[in-house]
């Protein structure tokens, strides 16, 4: 079986990455908009 | 800041999904380690493909009914099918990179999603660049439309050009070509990716929703 997990691992640290960045920035531009609402 | 019940379903769905994959589930014995990124590959890509219908459906309602709810919610599937796309196209590349030797190839399925990628890029710019609402509602809604129809092209590029992609093995009339195993893990990828586009997706036509109503009572553009 060859070796390739560098790539396996890379492919779940972006994609989870890319999730919650995204997410948090929904919650950062709602918040932006009126701070004491949630968005 | 509170997190909506939906939001801890997505993040808990998420994590279970990623402990199948990582403990639960056997490596493919040609690819290696590498054959996993296909559960989160593909559970992406029928998210994006999802979210692009959509996008086209809410679009035709749109111009239809002219009802800003519709556009608002078009929008925001736009947004988030287009952050699906993007991890298809990273997640695709470091897959094909230790399979077929190169991490991209200008074949037929790899082009058409790029370009429906640009589609979207497109549209959310297009939204940022004009002022008038309805104008900019009825421009996007075209764009959208027209973005939504390249999604079966793609789906059936592989059987109308020659190309390194291979053919479905699970989306198609046929018995899933893939054993069970792997299958269930594909199966709870998807139910995961799922919850988290429906949390993604509430939480920014809800974002939209508050944005035009602060626009509405004069209050600053975001």
């Amino acid at each position: 079986m060859p070796d390739n997990s560098g790539y396996y691992h890379a492919a779940y640290i972006i994609a989870v990455a890319i999730y919650v960045l995204y997410a948090l920035s929904i919650r950062r531009r709602a918040a932006k908009l009126r701070p004491s609402r949630p968005a | 800041m509170k997190v909506s019940r939906l939001s801890i379903v997505a993040i808990l769905a998420g994590l279970a999904a990623l402990v199948r994959v990582v403990f639960f589930t056997p490596f493919e014995a040609i690819q290696g380690p590498a054959q996993k990124i296909f559960y989160v590959h593909v559970s992406a890509a029928w998210c994006a493909f999802l979210a692009f219908g959509l996008v086209g459906l809410l679009s035709a309602l749109y111009l239809w009914m002219r009802d800003e709810k519709l556009d608002r919610l078009a929008e925001s599937a736009a947004e988030v099918g287009t952050v699906f796309t993007t991890i298809v196209l990273i997640t695709g590349p470091l897959w094909a990179k230790p399979v077929w030797g190169t991490y991209w190839t200008w074949d037929a399925r790899l082009t058409l999603t790029l370009f429906l990628w640009f589609i979207f890029v497109a549209y959310i710019i297009l939204r940022g660049a004009v002022d008038d609402r309805a104008l900019r509602s009825r421009y996007s809604a075209v764009l959208g439309i027209l973005g939504a129809l390249l999604v079966p092209f793609i789906h059936l590029s592989v059987y109308m050009f020659r190309t390194l992609h291979p053919k479905p093995i699970v989306a198609k009339p046929e018995r899933p070509s893939l054993p069970n195993e792997m299958l269930v893990t594909l199966a709870v990828c998807v139910v995961a990716a799922l919850i988290i586009l429906g949390a993604l997706l509430r939480a920014r036509y809800n974002y939209a929703n508050l944005r035009d109503a602060e626009i509405d009572s004069g209050g600053a553009h975001a």
